[in-house]
């Protein structure tokens, strides 16, 4: 089993953050599981520790829809920020919208792994954090 | 003796004399006789004086003719004749017959002058005069005619301008040309006109007018200047062509097309209002529900009976957040189905006090300063119970985001515009919104832009509802950390 340090759960559900989070503790592949509620607080984060790779997280679960700087903003800002970053962070958009608007979208933007609707089933969580190791 | 001679000389010399027996027969000829007809003397002594007959003349003309002569009297008059060549030529002719002691007369003698070039100019007269008097009848029939002197005063109208105009020729002759003004046309156009005509050149326009009994027409118009020697005008000649039919059918597509383009706008509309609700379906109904199913889900896999219990008690606030979701989806749809909700008249003053009472012990808490200025627009029409919820909406969200630096300072006011509109502005100090991170999202469903507690995202999304419902619009304008005015439009306020 490959296992990762860090994963970033980026959600303001607190239904789903905790729900994931007990299923990746379950697993034991993940050392650390950070939550931001929203899109700012991440992007700050990830911002005062560009450079310090040790807590940089090796994948980011983002939300689309959050209050004050949404998943999409999110991007926008991360996308200026990913050649100044210290560490290949692979992000997954895990939304509950089935709009293919935001599929199409997200498809566009190079930064994004892929695009997950959720539920997202503890077997494909394993199966992302597996594919990084 | 010598003098008679004397005066045949002078005669020959000057006129075209010929002599014919009782019977008509030629007796002499001069030579100028014979210079006009292209006959030789010896071809013409002999012969009836009917060779030159051109045959122009009734029988009726040469009966009197001879009747005249015959009878002893001098005959005058003017007589096509026909030269040798076929050529004719107009004399004017004296007769004189010569008498015997009977006082019968024996001999004609045919004093004639040529008088062909000014008959020629006589004729190309005449018909140049019956076409131009062809011209003003198929003109007259044709068009609408109305002369005015140099100043406008009408000197001339036929009788199209009179059934058109509804006036009689004697109420308009001698009135100014203004009495048919409708006034449709700017100040401008009309001396744009006369400016054209007064400089002596042709105006060509379609023009409104106003006939007696009020009702306009509109007609196609050239108005062409008759100058005098100096090149002034001395009158103008209006004529016109009825286009009222053409004008009524050309403003009635232009209305078409703006009701096509409002229609288009408003389905435009629609469109967008049922995508942001397909969205919503899409975020925020969905997600509560896969949060119920994964509560569940989790419930039934797990064997530990703590951990169920504790999972088990998450259901219940998601099943009431899905309700609340669901019960402001509910109340948005009925604004949007009760498109038949009439519009009140408010006054805006007694609306404001009425919402304020609710915010009595908030303003008093933090000693809010508020402020209203309805004085451009004092009443506006909408329905009540929409405005009353508007305004709640916006001065709550002005007291709940307030700067915790200063006391609040709240400024509602309206503004009359143009097209019937009246704009409503409530400006706040408070903290203000980052417009270019959050402008497609302010108006959002469940979409927030400060950690309050309170902050539902539901407010504004309603407000832009109950707006766009009547055709209203809204914005705003905002700064953070200086505070924010949302603007609404209201349409059709006829004040």
């Amino acid at each position: 089993m490959n296992r990762i340090k860090t994963l970033i759960l980026v959600d303001d559900d607190g239904i789903f953050v905790f729900l994931t989070r007990k299923a990746i503790e379950q697993t034991k592949i993940v050392e650390l599981v950070e939550v931001f509620e929203n899109g700012l607080d991440a992007l700050n984060f990830l911002k005062e520790n560009k450079i310090n790779i040790g807590v940089l997280p090796e994948i980011i679960l983002l939300d689309l829809s959050m209050p004050i700087m949404d998943g999409w903003q999110f991007l926008e800002e991360y996308t200026k920020l990913n050649p100044t970053m210290g560490k290949k962070i692979t992000i997954y958009i895990c939304s509950s919208s089935i709009s293919p608007d935001d599929i199409a979208r997200a498809k566009t933007i190079s930064e994004v792994t892929d695009y997950l609707i959720k539920p997202i089933m503890k077997d494909k969580l394993i199966d992302l954090i597996q594919q990084l190791g | 003796m010598e003098k008679i001679t004397d005066y045949k000389y002078a005669l020959d010399e000057s006129s075209i004399v010929a002599i014919t027996d009782q019977k008509g027969i030629i007796k002499y000829v001069n030579d100028n006789f014979c210079n006009i007809s292209k006959y030789t003397a010896e071809e013409l002594i002999g012969q009836d004086h009917r060779i030159i007959n051109s045959g122009y003349h009734p029988k009726e003309f040469i009966k009197q003719l001879w009747t005249t002569i015959a009878n002893g009297q001098v005959w005058k008059g003017e007589l096509k004749n026909k030269a040798k060549d076929g050529t004719v030529y107009w004399v004017d002719t004296t007769i004189v017959p010569f008498l015997d002691a009977d006082k019968k007369p024996y001999q004609y003698v045919a004093i004639r002058s040529d008088i062909t070039d000014r008959k020629k100019g006589e004729e190309d007269l005449k018909k140049t005069l019956k076409e131009i008097s062809d011209y003003k009848y198929a003109l007259d029939e044709s068009a609408i005619v109305a002369i005015t002197d140099q100043k406008g005063i009408i000197t001339h109208v036929n009788d199209n301008f009179c059934n058109i105009s509804k006036y009689t020729a004697k109420e308009l002759i001698g009135k100014d040309h203004r009495i048919i003004n409708s006034g449709h046309h700017s100040k401008e156009f009309i001396k744009e006109l006369w400016t054209t005509i007064a400089n002596g050149k042709v105006w060509k326009g379609e023009l409104k007018n106003k006939a007696k009994d009020g009702s306009v027409y509109w007609v196609d118009t050239t108005i062409v200047p008759f100058l005098n020697t100096d090149k002034k005008p001395y009158q103008y000649v209006a004529i016109r062509s009825d286009i009222t039919e053409r004008k009524k059918g050309e403003e009635q597509i232009k209305k078409n097309n703006e009701k096509s383009i409002e229609h288009a706008h408003i389905l435009e509309l629609k469109n967008a209002q049922l995508v942001d609700f397909c969205n919503i379906v899409s975020h925020n109904l969905r997600a509560p529900l896969i949060n119920i199913s994964m509560l569940v889900d989790y419930i039934e896999q797990s064997e530990d009976e703590d951990e169920r219990k504790e999972v088990l008690v998450k259901i219940k606030p998601v099943v009431n957040h899905l309700m609340d979701v669901f019960n402001e989806l509910v109340e948005s749809i009925q604004v949007k189905q009760d498109t038949e909700i009439k519009a009140d008249q408010i006054m805006l003053e007694d609306c404001l006090e009425k919402v304020l009472r609710g915010f009595e012990t908030q303003i008093e808490e933090y000693e809010a300063d508020i402020q209203l200025d309805f004085h451009s627009a004092p009443i506006i029409h909408f329905p009540q119970k929409y405005i009353e919820s508007i305004l709640t909406n916006l001065i709550s969200n002005a007291l709940k985001y307030k700067s915790p630096d200063r006391k609040p300072v709240i400024t509602i006011k309206t503004k009359k515009e143009a097209n019937d509109l009246v704009v409503l502005s409530v400006s706040d100090n408070g903290l203000g919104i980052n417009l270019v991170l959050h402008k497609d999202h302010i108006f959002k469903i469940r979409k927030t832009f400060h950690k309050h507690p309170d902050a539902k995202g539901f407010g504004l999304f309603m407000t832009k509802t109950q707006v766009e419902a009547m055709n209203g619009k809204i914005w705003a304008e905002s700064q953070p950390e200086k505070g924010s005015t949302f603007f609404i439009e209201f349409k059709n306020q006829h004040i």
